[in-house]
């Protein structure tokens, strides 16, 4: 990437951003009334609407079935018209299946799936615009979603990026940053207990310079959860006022 | 009629926390800490770890107390509620088909709360009432389209949940007779058209009303 400046001299990255700053984060949560739980959110440019479904009944699979908890389904889309050039295929590639088995492994940690034995809890996420961070777009507002469908959690878990371009660690990278090919670290936690759910690397990273990384995306989780919050306290005293006021 | 009605349901507690003027309920989220173990007891939504009870939902917190317990028990409420049927529950299902052995249905309502889509149940034979099990006939129980009220007896198998009828309180509540208008029961067993006249075998159940 010659010629591109990540970091300007003064400090600030493409986007006009200071290394540890987030990206906007705007989210709504109940967006459908036919899916028991919904929500949509935007991370700067990156869009991601979660539906879930369930608790109910397994179907499709009768082998699934846990007798001791619920069985959590995944399914990660990317819209077509997501990305810069125009996607063939919306979800089934090899990408979109690792996504969703990610997102699943991500919220049957922090589901309580043993109060649902021999059911099934279906978590719809797509992508409808990519700008990097697909990932933690997808887990916040799935996060959101099962929040609106009141499945039981154990805490939240958010979601970050963190990656370490020209000597310095840098705070939810965008699209630009990522194709620039350095390192970056996707973590996803809950950040009450500070438990890491999942955490992945896509390149190498010296090891002296991962705690830096890392310190900043568990910064990073921590802020979003910050957002994350207000907004499901905000969401839940609004309906409890539109039910006081019926 | 209390156990089908087409509103969602609110729990109880939540009405109360809704209806009287205190100050603002506190709203919870998930992984929240609320008490100590000590203090309090964890009640439905939310979990304990680490000697402390911690939120599992997004809701108002309540303080409940019982009698003949010293410590009170804290729950957090959602507004919405969903329910799943569990072993003991009294369900209100809609019979779909009747065979010689047994009698399907969908269950709609578990307890009072509405169930966003049906679930599965089954009535065997030996189940549909307490005294005479053998000389059960289904078809003199059960017609298709019949809403029953029923508790639940085990998960079964993978398909259905098991339903029992065995009781005075459990049975047909609502039936259609095949003039096509709404039965009145007239004993344990008979149901009787309005329109005609006609009786019709049922499994009657003896609606109880509930005190509130």
């Amino acid at each position: 990437m010659a010629g591109l400046e990540i970091i300007s001299d003064q400090g600030y990255r493409i986007d006009g951003r200071r290394s540890s700053e987030l990206r906007k984060v705007c989210a709504r949560m109940g967006v459908f009334t036919q899916a028991d739980g919904s929500a949509y959110i935007e991370q700067g440019n990156t869009k991601a609407l979660a539906t879930v479904y369930g608790p109910h009944e397994v179907r499709k699979g009768r082998g699934k079935i846990q007798h001791d908890r619920a069985v959590v389904n995944c399914q990660f889309s990317m819209a077509t018209f997501s990305t810069g050039e125009r996607k063939s295929r919306p979800k089934g590639d090899r990408r979109s299946q690792e996504m969703s088995m990610h997102l699943r492994q991500t919220f049957e940690a922090v589901i309580v799936t043993e109060l649902f034995p021999r059911s099934q809890i279906d978590i719809y996420v797509q992508i409808l615009q990519a700008d990097g961070g697909n990932y933690c777009a997808c887990v916040n507002a799935a996060t959101l979603a099962v929040i609106d469908a009141g499945i039981p959690m154990k805490d939240y878990v958010c979601a970050c990026t963190a990656g370490f371009i020209q000597d310095s660690p840098l705070l939810d990278i965008s699209y630009v940053e990522e194709s620039a090919g350095a390192p970056f670290l996707t973590v996803a936690m809950m950040p009450k207990s500070e438990q890491i759910v999942l955490l992945e690397m896509n390149s190498r990273l010296h090891a002296d310079n991962m705690e830096k990384v890392l310190d900043l995306a568990t910064q990073g989780c921590k802020d979003v959860f910050a957002v994350l919050d207000r907004h499901v306290r905000d969401h839940v005293s609004e309906s409890h006022a539109l039910m006081t006021a019926s | 009629m209390i156990f089908c009605s087409d509103t969602p349901h609110l729990p109880e507690v939540a009405v109360t926390i809704l209806s009287t003027n205190m100050a603002a309920p506190r709203v919870c989220v998930p992984g929240e800490r609320l008490f100590s173990t000590a203090d309090c007891e964890a009640g439905p939504g939310t979990y304990v770890h680490h000697g402390y009870i911690y939120s599992c939902l997004a809701g108002y917190m309540h303080k409940r107390k019982t009698e003949g317990k010293e410590l009170s028990i804290v729950e957090v409420i959602r507004q919405k509620e969903d329910a799943v049927p569990r072993i003991g529950s009294i369900v209100t299902a809609k019979v779909t088909s009747v065979s010689g052995r047994m009698c399907k249905c969908a269950i709609t309502c578990v307890e009072r709360t509405t169930l966003r889509e049906p679930f599965r149940g089954l009535i065997r034979k030996e189940d549909v009432r307490a005294t005479e099990k053998d000389r059960v006939e289904m078809y003199k129980c059960f017609r298709p389209g019949d809403i029953v009220l029923a508790r639940v007896l085990s998960l079964g198998d993978a398909n259905c949940y098991l339903l029992s009828t065995a009781e005075n309180e459990l049975g047909v509540v609502l039936a259609l007779s095949e003039a096509g208008a709404q039965m009145v029961p007239v004993s344990w067993c008979d149901m009787q058209c309005p329109k005609t006249g006609s009786k019709e075998f049922r499994k009657v159940a003896k609606v109880q009303l509930q005190q509130e």
